[in-house]
């Protein structure tokens, strides 16, 4: 009997000693794959920065806003001190002309040496881009040491860009919701929907308008009327199928329709982006600006383009939210410099100045609880601004539509408004 | 034997220097009528078709577009030409003739975008004018919803074009008058009791028009064309063809090329149409008849038609002058809101930032306009001295470098684009040189070519006499004898560079970037403060280039005969 005991207690025993060395030896290895995978990339970081030292890079990205170039700019000087990198940033109107550049060189057989080495990009350029086959691929973000600091896990919309799975061709880069802001000493209660806004519209002749689409901000502006008028969002999360979906677009249209004679300067003339529009409601020449920059309104106040009195606000239901991301060409052969800079700015000393109001005011990317104690507490200081809305008030976020709805939309309004003068 | 074998290898100097001025022209040209008729091998298209002209015309609003180029090219030619001989004559023999030159000089010599935001703080409905009137004349206390600028109807692009043209009109004028007795005539008619119109208008004008005919077309050409004060103040649903042109060259549609290669074109083809308008409105207005019905109809003494164009003239000389004071302001002013007249505070800020961030442009920019003015000088002096020794005298030869002048900038420059996308040439600052130089040839021929040629013949037979070689005739007695146009040819030839916009936007494709580059995308987004830095320095730095070729020239000449 007691033997039986015995046998039972010492079989258990050898259970658990296989049980337990089967975990510990899992472990073990699992920790020696992680720390060789660390070293090798460690190794292959090292030959990366060996490598892109001395070279240039031509970093296409948009250039209508003094603050951002400025960031760049700082940016740039760093990479020179520390790596000898020259960044060269050219200063683009739109996204889509680098996409055509970089489509002409590649139907043109310019496999190499092509004009841009990286370029600042999001939604539809990006879907476009990786179609074509016009981008480096290689899962190459897994490789930037910086990427340690983000949290891929809880934050999926990391890794997908418009619903787009990124497949490891783009590094985010920053965060942004639409946002609308306005003048608090002249303008009470702002219009918080599709629907007041356009009663608002109507009964302030000449004193709201929205960049000319193609314009991005423009362009995402339709998009966020047309999410709160339509009637099943989902259907927008599929690619548009004009002659299933077309019809969809009517709410939209008749909005435009109503509203457009009562834009600023009659809906018949619109300014180029968003910058243009921070002057204008400076000028008290419209009512309401909008930015897809959370920190956009508090920045202008800093750099005493708006007045003090200037507030942020979204619509209740709210407002379209994506990343924006950084990637580089199929085509660069610059590829080793072009990833030591993005590795840099979203370093935490790069995202930290970023996020900063008096600098940019573009959220971090980061995942700060990942982030050592020295660098979380700088990012948990930054001064919010006044103009700038907390992270409960900005619950309320909408997802992009998938990237075949804005050529759609685009096309459309050009033809009903912006070719009928 | 060695001298033909000499004579056949400078013949063949002049044709290579042809070949460099002419060649980027021929190839331009190429560059755009293949993908015009859908020929493009590398993007898979080996077949001739005219299916892209189908298409344009269904793009939507481009009939709107065609017809706003078309207009406004004519009528701000004939205005500008209007308001130029009205301020004219309105002056001519007074002593405000004398002082013209100077007041047009830093009109002339800064670039058309600087006009257009000049313009643009004037007059848009939170500009000077609305302030100034505001709130106690118009009851704004916040500037009022207009559509002044841009319009419409493109009237505030007519009004740009005309006060940046309207100087270039009266400095053709002004040196077309030098060539025949103006003066003379003039006073006949004044003696036969005419007034200052009739008279300029039957008998100085006719005699004027002759020696400037070459400049209106031009003209003509450049501004039912023109993309950079059309990106600011032409109206954008629809912009003008140029724009157009340029937006769906820069569309991701793989189509692009093809459209906008033909829509350039249909911009030569406005132009061509344009210039034969022109030359039928010349041959009636030849006809005897229309000379006697002007007679018949033209006031003889002073009149209140004449008084009223002549008061006009000058607003609009004066507008332009207030509203790039009125742009500098803004570079130093902050806090600078509606309806206030001047700022509320003044910085140095906006200044020492925009500098620290765009020196590296700014000196790009003056060093591309060094060079380049530079190069075309050296190929004028070669080409004129060879063709003196070779006693080659072909003239239409000649006219063959004002070429790049008459065919639209756009068209002609994505012709070059799709060339050197072609061939694979990626220097980009290189290229840019050689293209601006095509554009600055023209203008420092026009001064430099008759002052070569007309040094007197006698200084260089005695030097001959002396022993002296070609060489040294040419450094040692040619040279110093036209220091002073020389002097302003190579002037010309930096300010002209320097306000280039549409061969450095595609040409130099981001990668390098000059001051007026900078300055439209000023204009387009960000702030005023910036935009008005970046015009200040549009202005300043012509007019120091200005005084110190005048300076330079004083200093050099001094000692001379």
């Amino acid at each position: 009997m007691l033997n039986i005991v015995i046998k039972r207690y010492l079989f258990q025993m050898i259970f658990h000693f296989i049980i337990i060395s089967l975990v510990f030896v899992f472990c073990s290895s699992t920790y020696a794959l992680e720390k060789q995978s660390y070293v090798f990339q460690n190794e292959y970081w090292k030959k990366t920065i060996k490598k892109a030292s001395g070279q240039t890079i031509y970093f296409h990205a948009w250039g209508g806003a003094k603050n951002i170039n400025s960031y760049i700019k700082w940016a740039s000087n760093e990479v020179m001190k520390k790596y000898n990198i020259e960044v060269i940033h050219v200063k683009i109107a739109d996204t889509s002309n680098v996409v055509a550049r970089i489509l002409s060189e590649k139907t043109a057989e310019k496999n190499k040496n092509g004009a841009v080495d990286l370029v600042w990009i999001n939604g539809e350029n990006f879907s476009f881009m990786k179609k074509q086959d016009l981008l480096f691929k290689d899962n190459w973000i897994i490789k930037s040491p910086n990427t340690k600091n983000m949290d891929f896990k809880n934050n999926p919309g990391l890794l997908n860009d418009f619903g787009i799975s990124t497949n490891g061709m783009e590094m985010p880069w920053g965060v942004s919701q639409l946002n609308f802001y306005y003048d608090s000493e002249y303008l009470k209660s702002p219009p918080r929907s599709a629907l007041e806004l356009r009663n608002y519209i109507i009964n302030n002749k000449g004193r709201f308008t929205f960049p000319q689409p193609p314009d991005f901000v423009g362009t995402s502006f339709l998009k966020q009327i047309l999410i709160e008028l339509i009637k099943d969002k989902s259907v927008l999360q599929s690619p548009f199928i004009k002659k299933n979906h077309e019809y969809l677009l009517n709410p939209l249209w008749s909005w435009l329709d109503e509203v457009t004679p009562f834009l600023w300067q009659g809906g018949k003339n619109y300014p180029s982006n968003y910058s243009a529009l921070t002057q204008l409601l400076a000028d008290r020449e419209i009512d309401i600006g909008m930015a897809f920059n959370i920190a956009h309104a508090s920045n202008a106040i800093s750099e005493g383009k708006l007045k003090k009195t200037v507030r942020s606000y979204i619509h209740e239901n709210g407002t379209l939210a994506n990343v924006h991301f950084l990637s580089i060409p199929y085509n660069s052969s610059k590829k080793d410099a072009a990833q030591v800079f993005i590795n840099f700015l979203i370093s935490p000393k790069a995202q930290l100045k970023k996020q900063n109001k008096d600098v940019w005011g573009d959220p971090s990317v980061l995942s700060v609880n990942k982030l050592k104690s020295e660098w979380k507490n700088k990012f948990i200081n930054l001064p919010r601004g006044v103009a700038t809305l907390n992270n409960e008030e900005l619950q309320m976020k909408l997802e992009e539509p998938h990237p075949s709805w804005v050529k759609a939309i685009e096309n459309q309004w050009i033809q009903k408004y912006g070719s009928s003068n | 034997m060695n001298i033909k074998l000499y004579n056949q290898f400078l013949k063949f100097i002049l044709f290579l220097f042809g070949i460099v001025i002419l060649g980027p022209t021929f190839f331009g040209v190429l560059g755009l009528l293949f993908p015009a008729f859908g020929y493009f091998p590398s993007m898979g298209s080996n077949d001739f078709s005219i299916k892209y002209f189908y298409d344009l015309f269904l793009i939507p609003g481009i009939l709107k577009s065609i017809l706003l180029s078309f207009y406004t090219g004519f009528f701000s030619t004939i205005l500008a030409l209007l308001f130029s001989q009205i301020i004219l004559l309105s002056i001519f023999n007074t002593k405000f003739y004398y002082y013209l030159k100077i007041i047009i000089s830093p009109l002339l010599a800064m670039p058309h975008i600087t006009m257009a935001v000049g313009l643009i703080f004037l007059l848009s409905p939170s500009g000077l004018i609305f302030r100034l009137l505001s709130p106690w004349l118009t009851g704004f206390n916040r500037p009022p919803d207009f559509f002044i600028i841009p319009d419409e109807y493109g009237l505030s692009l007519i009004l740009g074009l005309i006060l940046k043209e309207t100087p270039f009109f009266l400095l053709a004028s002004m040196a077309a008058i030098e060539q025949f007795p103006a003066n003379k005539i003039f006073k006949i008619g004044k003696s036969l009791q005419h007034s200052n119109l009739s008279t300029w208008l039957l008998l100085i004008f006719p005699n004027l028009y002759k020696r400037i005919r070459l400049v209106i077309f031009i003209v003509i050409a450049f501004t039912s064309s023109v993309i950079d004060m059309a990106v600011l103040l032409a109206p954008s649903t629809p912009s003008t063809l140029s724009i157009r042109i340029l937006q769906i060259y820069q569309s991701v549609d793989l189509d692009s090329i093809f459209i906008a290669s033909s829509l350039a074109l249909v911009q030569i083809f406005i132009i061509t149409i344009l210039i034969s308008c022109w030359f039928i409105i010349e041959k009636i207005i030849n006809q005897k008849f229309f000379f006697l019905f002007i007679i018949k109809i033209l006031p003889r003494e002073k009149s209140l038609l004449e008084k009223y164009l002549f008061i006009s003239g000058v607003c609009l000389i004066s507008l332009s002058i207030v509203g790039i004071v009125n742009a500098i302001f803004w570079g130093l002013g902050d806090e600078w809101y509606f309806p206030n007249i001047f700022p509320d505070t003044y910085t140095f800020d906006h200044l020492t930032n925009f500098l620290y961030e765009n020196k590296f442009i700014m000196f790009i920019s003056l060093f591309i306009a060094l060079i380049v003015s530079l190069i075309s000088i050296i190929i004028i002096i070669v080409w004129l001295e060879i063709c003196d020794y070779l006693s080659f005298q072909n003239r239409y030869l000649e006219s063959l470098i004002f070429i790049p002048l008459f065919i639209p900038q756009i068209s002609f420059l994505i012709g070059v684009q799709t060339f050197l996308i072609k061939i694979d040439f990626t220097n980009y600052l290189i290229a840019l040189i050689a293209i601006e130089i095509l554009y600055v040839i023209p203008y420092c021929f026009i001064l430099l070519g008759p002052a070569l040629r007309g040094v007197n013949k006698d200084f260089i037979s005695i030097g001959a006499s002396l022993g002296k070689n070609r060489l040294e005739r040419l450094f040692l007695i040619k040279i110093p004898l036209i220091t002073s146009s020389l002097l302003t040819s190579f002037g010309i030839g930096i300010i002209i560079s320097l306000s280039l916009y549409t061969p450095v936007y595609f040409i130099g494709a981001g990668r390098v970037t000059t001051l007026t580059v900078e300055t439209l995308n000023l204009a387009i987004s960000s702030s005023r403060q910036d935009l008005g830095v970046a015009t200040a320095f549009q202005i300043i730095i012509p007019i120091l280039i200005l005084l110190i070729i005048v300076y330079t020239n004083k200093k050099l000449t001094k000692w001379s005969f």
